[in-house]
């Protein structure tokens, strides 16, 4: 019996030293290597290539002042193509092969959620910047965090109360795309509308990633004679949907969702998107005239001088961010950092943000739900612009962690 | 539901129909003349699109821009199939399908490495402002795909039955070996056969940038184009454009009476019945050989 004890003693002491040496490989004595994947190919490029980007600038200027604690920020960064089973084939090779410290997701929702279920498995730090998806932060693990994207359930919560409240609206159609994100703001905004207001949706109507039209959609929502159409989904096909509506002589207000909320958006749909109205994750956006954001923009065109139409987007600013407060984690984590001290220096941030152009970012032990932030904002003369609201009904969303 | 509705889905419908039926007629007349599946016609879609913007930028009218990407477009194609297709004709039919597909990524990719996955604007020849009629409304552009599809057709049915070009590609599609023996330059069939699917392409991608942007995801057209072109009969010109007009129509009802998130998979149900019923498609024949 004692030579069993010692043997099994022994295997577990291998065992755990093993996976020590593991865990820490990524930490050398003068970097830290961070995993990050997003789409950079295929329709959701747009989000992958602009969290990849914000991210890489803010590690850039992180690494220029020394960086964390004496290392240097390494990010390996991998193409989930927005597919579910790409995303968990990425997370194995920067978890098994590259043998990350901890991993950035700044893609969507459809692909991060196939990667869940392996990373709580692994137990390694994930920190997702972009995807709303609800599994992310609940049921709750403690190696998950949500940084820039809200909860689905708060943007239910607020888009249903701007819906009534400020269209006063009692007849909405929704046009959703069938993308996790899209599916989770349109449901959660339902659900909320039904509760808080008892307005039962006048038809919810769908698309598909990359549809070129939707005549058929928009002349359906426009016989339901709604008081506004909310549409959720992603920029490009939302440009030509704003622009059909406007062909088809749609007259109701357009409400969008945060995924929408984009310069991008505007160029594509050559004036059709004014006077829409949509929540933004950040205080102001890119293209903004504020001199904080003029400032932001600088430092990244300095990096990006070759920039494209439409960048920086939106998500540039949110991967940017999101950067800063992963370093701010590890930081915290002190000279000898370890997934447990990573997650507990992130738990310790409260309205922790970079600067102006960020929303705050709280974590506690009990719930790790970053931003429950929100700005109204209307396309007018060809920018998002902000508008006079704020949200009066309390958040119910962290009652599930008490 | 009134008739005013199902005639405003009829226009949606023909409008992006139109679109699919250029795609299967590029796709068709490669394929006609050597046997050669383009799966890379999708991208030559894409290239027209960005060609389209790159001219736009140029403050080039309209109409220069509408010629130099039809040219374009034929010298790209004569380019591919003198420096790609022909050295490896011989190659086995897998091979040359995989070649097509290879020209096609190089295309995507070398849009995305330039310009990224941005959505561009590109203004259409007659503005924004919807026609009305009738209590219709239709995009001009939409109206002008559809007229471009229809002339580009009635263009291609003379250019084969009158045209000594035309005629030479019909008699090579026939029988290569008899048409050499009559004098005909097959090669130099071929090369006109890829100039012309190139430039159709080309002008496909030209005409949808107004309506949909310009973004590396335009190739996606292809899918449509190929269910167009089986539908048709894959040989025919005229069953090709049919083809496209009735995915367009199909899908745009479909939506209606499926719901949005079947109506991309009704045209390939239809393709699979009518294939159980007409295994050559609406205007296919039956191949014979001499035995």
């Amino acid at each position: 019996m004692k030579r069993l004890l010692l043997w099994a003693a022994s295997a577990y002491l291998v065992l755990t030293a093993t996976a020590a040496s593991a865990q820490t490989a990524s930490v050398a004595t003068d970097q830290i290597l961070i995993g990050a994947f997003g789409p950079i190919s295929g329709p959701a490029a747009f989000l992958g290539l602009a969290g990849r980007d914000g991210a890489a600038l803010a590690f850039k200027e992180i690494n220029a002042l020394g960086g964390v604690n004496g290392r240097k920020i390494q990010m390996q960064f991998e193409d989930d193509a927005h597919s579910p089973v790409r995303a968990l084939a990425a997370v194995k090779k920067l978890v098994e092969q590259d043998k990350v410290f901890m991993l950035m997701s700044v893609g969507g929702s459809n692909a991060t959620a196939g990667t869940i279920g392996y990373v709580k498995e692994r137990g390694t730090p994930m920190y997702v910047s972009i995807a709303s998806a609800p599994e992310v932060t609940y049921p709750f693990a403690r190696n998950l965090f949500r940084g820039a994207t809200t909860e689905a359930a708060r943007y239910g919560e607020v888009y249903a109360e701007f819906l009534a409240s400020h269209y006063k609206a009692k007849r909405i159609v929704l046009m959703t795309s069938r993308d996790e994100y899209s599916r989770n703001e349109g449901d959660a905004t339902v659900t909320k509308l039904k509760a808080w207001f008892s307005i039962e949706p006048e038809s919810r109507l769908e698309f598909n990633n990359g549809d070129k039209d939707f005549t058929s959609q928009l002349i359906a929502a426009q016989r339901a004679n709604p008081d506004v159409i909310a549409v959720f989904g992603s920029p490009p096909e939302a440009a030509i949907a704003l622009k059909q509506a406007r062909d088809l002589g749609l007259k109701q207000p357009i409400f969008v969702g945060s995924a929408i909320v984009d310069q991008g958006v505007i160029a594509a749909s050559k004036g059709a998107a004014e006077g829409v109205k949509g929540f933004a994750l950040i205080p102001m956006l890119p293209g903004s005239k504020h001199p904080d954001m003029q400032k932001w923009e600088a430092a990244w065109r300095r990096e990006y001088p070759n920039a494209r139409a439409g960048r920086p987007s939106i998500f540039d600013a949110l991967a940017y961010a999101d950067a800063y407060v992963v370093v701010e984690g590890l930081r915290r984590a002190g000279p000898q950092p370890t997934p447990e001290s990573f997650i507990r220096g992130l738990e310790g941030l409260q309205n922790y943000r970079v600067g102006p152009v960020a929303s705050p970012r709280s974590f506690t032990a009990k719930h790790h739900i970053g931003n429950l932030t929100l700005s109204p904002v209307e396309v007018r003369d060809g920018n998002w612009e902000p508008v006079q609201w704020s949200s009066t009904h309390p958040t119910e969303i962290l009652k599930r962690y008490k | 539901m009134g008739a005013t509705f199902y005639l405003q889905l009829a226009i949606a419908g023909l409008a992006v129909g139109a679109v699919y039926a250029l795609v299967a007629v590029a796709i068709v007349i490669p394929y006609k003349a050597s046997g050669v599946l383009n799966f890379g016609q999708g991208e030559l879609a894409t290239m027209g699109a960005y060609a389209a913007f790159v001219l736009a930028s140029f403050q080039l009218p309209y109409g220069v821009a509408f010629a130099l990407v039809l040219l374009g477009g034929a010298v790209f194609g004569m380019v591919i199939e003198r420096l790609l297709i022909r050295p490896i004709a011989n190659a086995p039919a897998f091979t040359l399908v995989i070649a097509t597909f290879a020209i096609g990524l190089a295309i995507k990719s070398a849009v995305s490495v330039r310009w990224g996955d941005t959505v561009f604007s590109v203004e259409g020849p007659f503005g924004d402002d919807p026609l009305l009629f009738a209590g219709l409304r239709a995009n001009p552009t939409s109206l002008w795909i559809v007229f471009c599809t229809v002339a580009v057709t009635a263009l291609l049915t003379l250019f084969f039955r009158y045209a000594r070009t035309g005629m030479a590609m019909r008699a090579v599609a026939l029988n290569p070996e008899a048409a050499t023996l009559m004098g005909i330059r097959v090669h130099a069939t071929y090369r006109w056969a890829w100039a012309i699917s190139a430039a159709i392409g080309a002008l496909a991608g030209l005409l949808v940038a107004p309506v949909v942007g310009v973004n590396p995801e335009v190739g996606q057209l292809i899918l449509r184009g190929l269910v167009a072109a089986v539908l048709g009969g894959f040989t025919s010109i005229a069953g090709a454009v049919v083809g496209g007009f009735a995915v367009g129509l199909i899908e745009t009802f479909a939506s209606v009476a499926v719901g949005s998130t079947f109506k991309n998979l009704v045209p390939f149900i239809v393709l699979l019945l009518l294939l159980a019923f007409r295994p050559y498609g609406l205007f296919g024949t039956r191949e014979v050989h001499r035995v």
